[in-house]
């Protein structure tokens, strides 16, 4: 057996002379040599075909539609995961157990975060402020202070925002080009006790947990317009847009809500009890529900379909989810863990710890992992 | 953060959720594979649901893919289309950072002043490198959150800025014009010049991987970098009357002649091998991969690069007279200065995605991008914006 297995290797090896592979076409003896051979080759290469066997493509037959559908998919995740940052740096791995996370100490209860690209801004609810911690070496920049009741956190416009958890609600806005120091209140008439924020390229939108959604309007002097609505909202909660609607996630009703330019509520879909906060993936929508049914209901954003309601991968009291251009993940408030899925193919990929009593709740991606913040620790990981 | 739930709510929700939840044990969609009845559970399963998930197909019904029968180019063209879009939408910068907005107006530009005259800008991946035209500064700001991190000086003249070898290169638009080094590694201070004897008043420039393209008055010269200053230059004027803009497509240089409206592909030595007409003038062009975007009058036109074919002349949304283009992947953004206004496009179908207003006599003038955002110098408002 080993003999052949042998012999078998050395036969590949001797049967290209500029040790290139037997066959006229890299292995396929079937394909000619001539301008359409350097496809056939990349997409062997990239490992899009298999071949028909070891040494045939069968370049003549037309396409099913089935193989269509394997070469496409394949297409596509060899070039996001050739495209992705973490493939670029040699960093290919998923952090496993709580040893494997990088962590930072932050301001008290760390709740929600977002990153810049180059550094993550949390925002502490306990403590009133808002910490800048570097990406590369997750070296904590600044504290800026006074924002009380900090929430849900938005990088937009040159500038960094977060919602602040009172009644009636605040909106807080940094400029991170000068020193550190206190926030500045952009608005304090917001609906009460907002948790979501999001930009819909125009205006920032607050998800006001008392039954509300916020339109905030940036002007020339503070402070900034409000516009409230609260016709058919129960308990927004999360809140995003998806490149052309603000979608909010109403937490009692259990429903994602798609609205209009004016807050008007143009289709409602039911996810689960208790949805919390939702992320776009840049064609679906990833809404966690904590309750019934246990698990995170994946929403077809151009047409409000629910595609799959996902389950298992150790979820356990679902709370905030984030995408990193390939893979989304979702804190468990109550798990102490995060669960990921391939995002492509809703496939599961695992769920990890964080540690005892971490209680992760919000995430956000830099563009190259994702970063969680530990509630009850005081610290965010770098995962 | 757990509300406590009422058991009455609890049926209710149940109830409303029941027609979604009976479909799969575990929540699926009622086919045997996702939504689809006619593809079987097997190893290819996966693949048919990465393309259903991704929305590249739709099936052929709600609930059939039709596995087995052959596809037509027609439908070839709409799957790939999907495919290419899918991975530039979620393989972009912007998406990780949940950035799926597009900035609507000038009160939502992000702005940093850039006192007197930013003239030209360029991404080296992290921080933005601004020329001065008006005292010769090239300021560095932080790309991420718009931070003035340094100033060097001695750029006189400063025009086109290019990002390349590790350091950064500033072009002095004087007679002669000159080119200027800066090391990034060092601390801020004046800037070292490496040419003195480039073509007059030189716009922009490029690097072909081994040489710096710059566009001059009635030239172009070819710069060598060297261990030591000065670099050799050799200007060359035969068949150029305004070249404003090098850009190298990754074989080829092509310059963009503003008076003779024309682009034109250079060989190694600067002589002209192609003449693309382009229209009454042509502007700073830039380079997406697969076509070379020039502004013109009033118009846009994209050029093939592999062979020099006018592939469409863009008009309308809102073109008004553009100056300069600049790629991040996806889009393509124009700036409009006479309009105060900029215009975009999806890059890979040229359809239009709207203009949008920078503000009044803010005149966006030179555009980069660092792969999530454009930036943009605005020299009568003396801001850098990004949009």
């Amino acid at each position: 057996m080993l003999a052949r297995r042998s012999l078998t290797a050395l036969a590949a090896v001797g049967a290209g002379a500029a040790s290139l592979l037997f066959g006229t076409c890299g292995p396929f003896t079937d394909v000619t040599a001539d301008s359409f051979c350097p496809f056939v080759l990349e997409i062997f290469t990239l490992g899009i075909t298999t071949g028909t066997s070891a040494t045939t493509y069968d370049p003549t037959s037309s396409v099913s539609r089935l193989q269509m559908a394997t070469f496409l998919s394949r297409s596509v995740d060899g070039v996001l995961k050739r495209g992705s940052r973490r493939s670029v740096l040699g960093q290919p791995w998923t952090a496993r157990p709580e040893s494997g996370l990088g962590l930072v100490t932050v301001g008290l209860g760390p709740n929600y975060l977002q990153s810049d690209g180059q550094d993550v801004w949390v925002s502490n609810f306990s403590s009133s402020t808002i910490s800048r911690v570097r990406v590369s070496d997750g070296k904590l920049l600044e504290t800026w202070t006074g924002a009380y009741g900090g929430q849900g956190v938005l990088v937009a416009m040159w500038r960094v925002f977060a919602a602040g958890y009172t009644n009636p609600g605040s909106l807080f806005r940094i400029d991170p080009s000068q020193p550190a120091g206190a926030v500045t209140t952009v608005a304090s008439t917001l609906g009460g006790l907002p948790f979501g924020v999001a930009f819909d390229g125009a205006r920032i939108w607050t998800a006001n947990s008392t039954g509300s959604v916020s339109i905030v309007t940036p002007t020339a002097s503070i402070p900034w317009t409000v516009t409230t609505v609260t016709t058919g909202f129960n308990a927004p909660w999360g809140i995003l847009f998806d490149g052309s609607r603000i979608w909010v996630a109403d937490h009692n009703a259990g429903t994602l809500l798609k609205l209009d330019s004016t807050g008007a509520i143009l289709q409602t879909v039911t996810v689960g009890e208790f949805t919390t906060f939702p992320v776009f993936d840049g064609t679906n929508i990833w809404a966690p529900v904590p309750v019934f049914p246990l698990g995170v209901a994946v929403v077809r954003a151009s047409t409000g379909t629910v595609l799959q309601t996902l389950t298992g991968n150790g979820l356990n009291g679902p709370s905030v989810a984030a995408f990193d251009g390939q893979r989304v993940l979702v804190t468990n408030f109550d798990g102490d863990s995060v669960s990921l899925w391939k995002a492509a193919d809703l496939s599961p990929i695992g769920s990890f710890s964080t540690g005892a009593g971490t209680r992760p709740l919000g995430a956000c991606s830099d563009g190259r992992g994702f970063w969680v913040a530990l509630d009850f620790s005081n610290q965010i990981g770098q995962f | 953060m757990r509300n406590a739930s009422s058991t009455r709510k609890k049926i209710l929700a149940a109830a409303a959720l029941a027609a979604a939840f009976l479909g799969g044990a575990a929540g699926r969609l009622s086919g045997t594979c996702g939504p689809f009845l006619d593809v079987a559970p097997d190893a290819f399963c996966p693949f048919v649901l990465e393309v259903f998930t991704l929305a590249i197909t739709t099936g052929t019904t709600a609930t059939t893919y039709d596995p087995t029968s052959p596809v037509t180019r027609l439908q070839m063209a709409a799957f790939l289309s999907r495919s290419v879009d899918a991975v530039l939408t979620r393989s972009s910068r912007a998406a990780a950072l949940n950035q799926f907005w597009t900035t609507q107006n000038e009160s939502v530009l992000g702005l940093t002043t850039a006192t007197p005259g930013p003239i030209s800008v360029r991404s080296d991946g992290l921080d933005l490198w601004v020329s001065d035209v008006v005292v010769g500064t090239v300021r560095r700001i932080r790309g991420s959150d718009g931070r003035l991190l340094e100033t060097w000086t001695g750029a006189t003249y400063g025009s086109g800025v290019l990002a390349v070898m590790g350091q950064v290169l500033v072009l002095g638009n004087g007679v002669p014009g000159n080119l200027y080094r800066i090391d990034p590694s060092q601390p801020a201070g004046a800037v070292t010049t490496v040419a003195t004897n480039v073509g007059i008043y030189p716009l922009s420039l490029d690097f072909d991987g081994e040489r710096i393209w710059t566009a001059n008055q009635g030239s172009i010269s070819i710069v060598t970098p060297g261990p030591a200053a000065p670099w050799t230059v050799t200007t060359v004027s035969v068949g150029f009357m305004r070249p404003y803009g090098p850009v190298y497509d990754g074989s080829s240089v092509w310059i963009s002649d503003n008076l003779r409206g024309a682009l034109l592909r250079v060989d190694t030595a600067g002589s002209i091998l192609q003449t693309v007409t382009i229209g009454a003038t042509s502007r700073y062009p830039v380079f997406d991969g697969t076509n070379i975007w020039v502004p013109s009058s009033d118009s846009v036109v994209v050029v093939r690069a592999s062979s020099g074919a006018v592939l469409q002349t863009l008009t309308g949304n809102g073109l008004s007279s553009p100056l300069s283009a600049a790629f991040d992947g996806r889009r393509v953004l124009v700036t409009n200065p006479l309009a105060n206004s900029v215009s975009l496009w999806k890059a890979a179908d040229m359809t239009p995605l709207g203009s949008f207003p920078t503000g009044t006599s803010s005149e966006p003038y030179i555009a980069c991008s660092d792969g999530a955002n454009f930036f943009i110098t605005m020299p009568e408002a003396e801001k850098l914006a990004r949009f």
